[in-house]
Parts: C-alpha cells; structure tokens; sequence
C-alpha cells in the first residue's frame, strides 16, 4: 500500500501514552478492593473458629491416635498426614486451615479474578471500551497478574491478622513468623491457578471455560498430590501436582525452592497468556 | 488533504463464515464518512478490523499511516471510538471512567470532558449501574470524544438518545468537521446520516457496494415523479417511456418513479393540460433499501 498519499504521521496522530501499565494496575486493584475485605474476612473467619475449637483438642493426645486410626486415604484427603500433631496449634491449623479449606477457597480468587480480566470482559463488552484506549494487550494481562498478586496478598495479610491476633487475645502460643510463613505459603500456589486460568482466558472467549478448567486442575492436582504417596498410579505424576511442593509451611517453614519454582510456573503461565491474548481476535 | 482511513482488498473471515470481503476505501481527512449496511454486513467487522480488535484475513489497512493490526496501540491512541455494544464498569461514575481514560490516553485537561458532559446532559457523578442506556449512550460518546482525536470513530451514536440529545450530538460532529478532523460514522438513522455525511459507503453481504458523496448518491438516484392533469390520460405512452417504474394512476394523477431522463417525460406530458407537478428526490432510506433490494445493482457494481 503506498503511504504517499498519507500526510506525515506527526502533523496529526498522537504519541503512544507512557504510564498506562501502572494506570491499569491501579485500576484494577481499585476494583478489587472490595473482594480483598471479603475474601479476607471469610478466610480468617474460618482460621478464627479453628482458633476458637483449638483449647478442646490441645489436652487431648489421644485424638492423634483416633485419627490415625483412619484410612491413610481419608486423612491425605483432609489434609492430616502421617506424622500431624493435633494437638500443637501448628498441626491444628494445618489440617483444619492450610491444608485443605484455604488453598482449594483461595485459589478461585485469582481463577476469578483472571477468568474476567478478558475472556469475562469480552462477553460483558467492557474490553472494547478500555482497548479502544491506546493500551497494548499484554500490558492488560501484565496489570490484572499484578494486580492480583498484590490483592491476593491483601487477602493473606487479613487472613495473617484474624489468625494470629486472636491466637494472642486466646493466649495460643503462635509465632507471628510461623503465621505469616503458613499464610504466604498459599500466594504463589494461588496465583499459579490464576495464571492458568489467565492462559485459558487468552484463549478461549468464554469466561466459563477459563473458571472451569483451571478449578478442575485445581481438584485433580489437589487428589493427585493427596493419594500420590498411596495409590501407585499417581506416584510418578506426584511431582507435577503443585500440592506436592505446597508441604506444610506452618510446621517446615517456607520451602524457598518450591516458593521460587511454583512462582516462576505462575509467570511463565502469564506470559503465554499475554502472547496468546496478542495474537488473537476480539469479539463482542 | 490526505487519506485517513485506507484499506486495499481487505478481507476478515471466521473459519467459513463471512465476515467482509476485499473492501477497497478511503476516508479523507475533515470528512463525515457514512458507512451503512443492515446487521451483519460486515460494518462492525469493518471498524473492529480497523481498531485492530480483529487480524486481517487478508488485504491490508492503514489508519493515519499505521498498520491496523501491526500498530494497534498508535491507531487507537490517535481514534476515538465507540463501540455499536458496550458495557462500562457498573461500579463507576462518568467521572471516574473518563479519569481513568484520561490516565491512559496521557490527557491532563477534563475540561473538554465536562463542555461535552454539559451539552449532552450527561451525568457524571452516578454509577453506571443506576444509569438509563441513553445515559450510558453519553458517557460512551464523551469517552469517545473527550480527547479530541484526529479520527472518531462511531458505531451507531444516537442509539438510545432523545431527539434533543441528538440534535446536539449532530452538532458536536460537524464542529468536528470544522476543526478538520475525520469522522467514520456508522448508522441506521438514515436520514442523520444523509444530514451530517459528506459521503456514503453501502456495505452489502461483506462488500463494499458503493461510495459516494451523499449528494451524488442521492442525486444520481431516482425521482418521485406525481403529475396531475386536467382529466384522466392514457398511462400506456408513459409506460413505455425508458426509466419509468412502479406507474399507478389514481384519477388524474399519474405518479412514478423516474429513472432516466426527465426530458422526455416532460414533453410527452406537455401534450396534455397539466395542472400540478410533483419531482422529489428519495430519501437515503429508500436508495439503500433499493440497494439491497438489488434494484439498482447496475450502478452499485
């Protein structure tokens, strides 16, 4: 096509705008502001009554032994494996809390969170409106990822604070570090599933899709890491799940290797979503 | 004055459905370009292929000099547009939307925001959620036009307004044109867009049927022609006349519509004492109805 005909770009176009990752960050952690309060709240409502049962269970030392006396199959499911002790605080909350209720719970925020950011958008026909805005499509997906990761850790902070300052006003003996270890724990397993439901949202058009396939992974990982150690089949796929290198840490520590490898697989998920959204069509 | 919009064989499909087919335009700068066809033409499929929303099949597209698909970013940061559906974040105001717009288009001044606010009566100040379509209408065309780009680009504009409403959007668009900058303004309102369109593309099945400046569209069309005479005639000689269509006679009156010369008609009639004489240009609506009706295929191809 000739461009002869066309005047000088400069005598009438405009210059791409600078800032407009930071804007949309902003913008779409305003709108989550909300769902951080009540995410939160839920979340350590639930750590606040586990909290709560704890007293009836720590004179007990028998309840270990009743609940070893279940099928090994039963206790992974829940939660409780070999070797929890109930009736330390850290064991408690691990089986009751950070096993099994707060990752499955917590992980749809950000399925959610990126299952609207576009396959969600595109079908209420609000990305036509912001990408009639001068904003390059990767920068959506980078500033929804961002956004939130940092809601996410809104989310846990809340969660940190119901969980560990009624520990102190129970007089529970429960480190501050130990409680942040436990909470923060779930950020990069967290944002994993939202970065697959991120690619699932770059790829197909329909919001369902992208809240279903990574929610069914999300159960699948969560019974393969479960029963890996006890039925033979899932052993050699346990490592895949990232329930494997989730562990305990309220009762470890953070596993900085895991930490850093799950993290890592949640960006690279990210990435493939923002090239996948670049190269594909936009419908209404 | 150059091209604006310029698009050589562009063709958009999904799989094996049609969406539009090597479409040859060009919009110069300063002009209202109307662009109509019913739903599922290919308008929408046009402008989002335009916006860079959708990848070219084929063909290529040029907005103000950037590639449409290669250069997204620099079209839009330099268009204007309002989507035909849309949908604005319930949650927020007029005002926090256009701020957010604002940020990202790197625009400091809401000042041309509010002037557009006052004239359309738009309310800035309540969410989305508790505004009527008309009112979403407006906050959609303030976003639209706020920043004063070089082209706007309008996918039905006036839907859901009240006709004062679009008197004064009317308004708006040709001060647009005054200042010299470019409007692609799609629409079914066919008598709006005969009023505020410098020229007219008909987009029929995928392809691009005709363009042409409104006033020659509508002038190189047919006429409505009435002629009352002193007592009833014999409307065979009129038949017979080459461009004659649709004859009734009612009484004395004989009316058609014309597509040829008028000379002849004139001197037959002249044979007769005529009392009255009616010659009426259509309106939009009825040469695009006749477009798609495949009456004027000749010219349209």
């Amino acid at each position: 096509m000739s461009t002869g005909q066309t005047e000088p770009r400069t005598r009438r176009t405009r210059e791409k705008p600078r800032g407009t990752l930071a804007a949309l960050t902003l913008h779409t952690l305003r709108l989550q502001r909300r769902s951080v309060l009540i995410w939160g709240s839920v979340l350590g409502a639930f750590s606040l009554l586990a909290l709560v049962a704890f007293p009836a269970f720590q004179d007990q030392p028998q309840i270990n032994e009743l609940v070893e006396s279940y099928p090994p199959e039963l206790r992974e499911l829940f939660g409780i494996g070999s070797g929890t002790d109930l009736t330390t605080i850290e064991g408690f909350l691990q089986s009751q809390v950070f096993a099994f209720i707060a990752p499955l719970a917590l992980s749809f925020f950000p399925i959610l969170a990126a299952a609207g950011a576009i396959a969600g958008a595109e079908e209420r026909g609000t990305l036509d409106v912001l990408l009639g805005n001068p904003v390059p499509r990767w920068q959506l997906v980078a500033a929804s990822s961002a956004a939130t990761a940092v809601s996410l850790l809104g989310i846990l902070a809340v969660l940190w604070l119901l969980t560990w300052v009624p520990a102190v006003l129970l007089d529970i003996d429960l480190a501050p570090g130990t409680a942040a270890g436990a909470v923060l724990n779930l950020w990069p397993l967290c944002l994993f599933f939202g970065g697959l439901a991120m690619l699932c949202s770059a790829v197909f058009h329909r919001r369902v899709l992208a809240v279903a396939i990574p929610g069914a992974v999300l159960v699948a990982m969560y019974f393969v890491d479960s029963l890996g150690s006890l039925v033979e089949a899932f052993e050699s796929v346990q490592p895949l799940s990232v329930f494997y290198h989730y562990g305990s840490a309220i009762e470890d520590g953070i596993d900085p290797a895991s930490f850093a490898g799950v993290s890592g697989a949640a960006v690279v998920l990210v990435a493939l979503a923002a090239l996948v959204f670049s190269r594909r069509d936009i419908y209404t | 004055m150059g091209a604006v919009v310029r698009t050589e064989g562009l063709t958009k499909t999904y799989g094996k459905a049609r969406g539009i087919e090597d479409v040859d335009l060009g919009v110069e700068e300063g002009e209202v370009f109307g662009f109509l066809g019913p739903n599922g033409a290919g308008k929408t499929t046009a402008i989002r292929t335009l916006l860079g929303f959708m990848r070219p099949t084929a063909g290529r597209a040029e907005v103000l000099g950037w590639d449409v698909w290669r250069q997204s970013v620099e079209v839009r940061a330099s268009v204007g547009n309002l989507p035909t559906e849309f949908t604005l974040e319930d949650r927020m105001t007029g005002e926090q939307l256009i701020r957010f717009f604002a940020r990202l288009r790197g625009v400091e001044s809401l000042d041309h925001a509010y002037e557009l606010a006052g004239r359309l009566g738009a309310d800035l100040e309540r969410p989305m959620r508790r505004l009527s379509r008309g009112n979403k209408q407006k906050i959609g065309l303030i976003q639209a036009m706020f920043h004063r780009p070089p082209l706007l680009v309008l996918d039905e504009p006036t839907g859901g307004l009240d006709p004062l409403v679009q008197e004064e959007f009317l308004g708006i668009i040709r001060e647009v044109r005054e200042e010299g900058r470019t409007v692609f303004f799609s629409s079914h309102n066919l008598p709006e867009v005969e009023r505020i369109c410098d020229r007219v593309g008909i987009i029929r099945e995928g392809k691009l049927v005709a363009v042409e400046t409104t006033d020659a569209l509508v002038n190189k069309s047919f006429r409505h022609m009435s002629l009352i005479f002193a007592r009833p005639v014999d409307p065979e000689p009129f038949e017979c006349l080459g461009g004659v269509e649709g004859l009734r006679r009612d009484g004395q009156e004989l009316s058609f519509r014309l597509h040829g010369d008028l000379d002849e008609v004139v001197k037959l009639a002249a044979g007769h004492r005529v009392v009255d004489l009616r010659y009426e240009r259509p309106s939009l609506e009825e040469i695009f109805l006749a477009y798609y009706g495949g009456e004027e295929r000749g010219e349209a191809s």
